[in-house]
């Protein structure tokens, strides 16, 4: 593998722009950091990289619902006694997580890895898209219902509309969430209970 | 409505100020470079959350934060009265220092009643009139000052305003992005459906707002341009949407009227955005014309006539606010007074009395004098601190 830094950066400098690199660390976090490291024993430094290759190495996208699983097909996937007629479709792993610890959704997942957002240069072939209308016609074609739990925002419903336009005419029922969450609010931190109504009073996409 | 305290923090001039505020008048006087306008600005970014010089956010915070913290952190709160009850109102800009010749990037965020709110939800909550001399701009700037100009006002006045606008805007951004992409045959035209339906309805909604405050604006301008120009020509105000022909006159119907056609309209236009690459028609694109006597305010006014045109228009949102919301604004005056002779002075001053409070900045300690303003409170401005004059303030 090609090394993407320049050999004349030192080691340290080199772990501050990697940790800046990450979603949410700023410069004066990511200098933290590396010295937080620095001074660490070693035993933690090996572990931390560690689990940094082993979540690359043995995590994969499952084939079908693309969630991040280590067997694949995935544990829901597999599961028999899943309502197989019915496919949730979520913008990211972490959302089919506050869906599933409702327990009360107990068909199949599909994970996105995305919303439709052309000024963040996203449009639907950069979306798991192609991956749901072929398991639709191919593994999962017993699925009767698609319901899209994608962020109550505008670029949510964008999703929304392109994946009733396109399934309806295949004669999938498309529904969304009620329009019970907070607009703005993301899925992954809504309370268990108004997420549970919002997937048990969905409404058909027009 | 009045303000009942202030509090900066690290706001331009003002490392930390502290005002308990009473209603009435106040007058401050400072040389020029001492902050005044700083004072004002500060009190309208709390009832509007933008800044009036559309300069970036990270210029708010005072030089000295920049400089010597590592987290510069701004913070602006008022204590408002108002006839719907107290209320706090903060803004809280926070700043990374500048790397090495980059500019500092900053993050807003904002309080009422010390709970944290979205912008929409702070806008109105204290609501203020500023005359400044920047206000020739509206009259003869670009388009762009009298859009400003007309989204600060009717933000102030309604709420749901703000919402259709910012949700306009960010659809907007969407479309011209997809635009761009199908300019570039990546994608399908198709994919604008959910944006023009959106733009449509969102826009529908920003235009007839302005259609309708601007109307009432215009009207009360034209009266008062009368008062403060006897012998002068008649002043009209128009709103010019960028739609085609006949989809204008339905800028004074209801939102929903205008809506469908908007949005028949962007399917026609579709070839020609997808070519020019951007939305060619909207709100993004209106403006606002001013006529002295049938010819165009901008160009063939006299500074003098573009000076009582402004003040006319200010003084009509004066009484637009007072009337929308049964409540009297905060005016705020900065060092207007001098640049106006005497009969158009008194006209300023008499809105200034049927208002709950104002601030009057000046570089003059002696005008306006003792005499125009008996009942005012002055106070001088020196090195980043409001000390009241005593012997004046009686
Ligand atoms: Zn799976």
């Amino acid at each position: 593998m090609q090394d993407p830094w320049p050999s004349s950066t030192s080691p340290i400098q080199r772990l501050v722009e990697a940790f800046h690199r990450l979603p949410g660390i700023g410069p004066k976090s990511a200098q933290r950091l590396a010295y937080y490291i620095l001074r660490a024993p070693e035993e933690e430094a090996r572990a931390l990289a560690e689990a940094l290759l082993e979540v690359k190495e043995r995590v994969v996208l499952c084939s079908r619902c693309q969630d991040i699983t280590e067997q694949d097909p995935c544990r829901i996937c597999l599961d028999t006694s899943r309502d197989r007629t019915s496919i949730c479709v979520v913008e990211e792993p972490l959302d089919l997580r506050a869906i599933e610890r409702t327990r009360g959704y107990h068909g199949l997942f599909h994970v996105l890895h995305g919303v439709i957002s052309p000024a963040d240069g996203v449009g639907p072939e950069d979306l798991k898209i192609a991956e749901l209308l072929a398991r639709l016609r191919d593994v999962d074609h017993d699925a009767t219902e698609v319901i899209v739990a994608t962020n109550p925002n505008l670029e949510g419903e964008a999703t929304a509309m392109y994946l009733g336009r396109l399934l309806t005419p295949l004669g999938i029922r498309v529904t969304r969430l009620a329009r019970g969450l907070p607009a703005g609010a993301d899925l992954e931190y809504a309370d268990d209970v108004t997420l549970g109504r919002a997937l048990e009073f969905r409404q058909v996409v027009e | 409505m009045h303000l009942s305290g202030l509090s900066l923090t690290n706001v331009r001039s003002f490392r930390r100020l502290d005002l308990e505020l009473r209603p009435g008048m106040h007058v401050i006087a400072g040389p020029n470079g001492s902050g005044k306008s700083n004072l004002l600005e500060a009190i309208a970014l709390l009832a509007t959350t933008r800044s009036v010089r559309a300069a970036a956010d990270a210029d708010l915070i005072s030089w000295d934060a920049l400089r010597d913290e590592p987290l510069p952190v701004g913070r602006l709160s008022a204590q408002v009265a108002s006839r719907e009850g107290p209320v706090t109102v903060e803004v809280v800009i926070a700043a990374r220092a500048g790397l090495e010749g980059q500019p500092a990037a900053a993050t807003r965020r904002f309080r009422v009643n010390g709970v944290a709110r979205r912008a929409s939800d702070l806008i109105g909550r204290l609501r203020v009139v500023l005359f400044s001399a920047d206000d020739l701009g509206i009259i003869d700037g670009a388009p762009a000052a009298r859009r400003r100009y007309l989204d600060v006002t009717i933000s102030q006045l309604d709420p749901t305003y703000v919402r259709a606008l910012q949700r306009y805007q960010r659809v907007l951004q969407q479309r011209n992005s997809l635009l761009r992409r199908l300019q570039e045959r990546r994608g399908a035209p198709n994919e604008l459906d959910f944006w023009d339906q959106e733009l449509a309805e969102s826009g529908a909604t920003v235009l007839t707002a302005r259609a309708a405050t601007l109307a009432a604006l215009a009207t009360g301008a034209s009266a008062r341009y009368v008062d403060l120009a006897p012998a002068g020509e008649e002043l009209a105000i128009c709103y010019r949407p960028a739609l085609p022909p006949p989809l204008t006159d339905l800028v004074s119907e209801p939102a929903a009227a205008l809506a469908p056609r908007f949005l028949e309209t962007l399917n026609e236009l579709r070839r020609r955005d997808i070519q020019a690459g951007a939305t060619r028609i909207g709100p993004h694109r209106d403006d606002v014309t001013f006529l002295l006597g049938g010819h165009p305010a901008g160009v063939s006014a006299s500074r003098g006539q573009q000076r009582s045109a402004a003040l006319a228009l200010r003084l009509a949102e004066v009484a637009l606010s007072t009337q929308r919301t049964g409540d009297a604004p905060v005016l705020l005056l900065d060092d207007v007074l001098s640049e106006l002779d005497a009969a158009r002075r008194a006209r300023v001053l008499a809105t200034a009395y049927e208002v709950d409070q104002v601030f009057i900045t000046t570089p003059d300690p002696d005008r306006p004098s003792v005499d125009e303003l008996p009942s005012a409170r002055r106070y001088q401005l020196v090195s980043g601190a409001v000390r009241p004059i005593e012997d004046a303030a009686g």
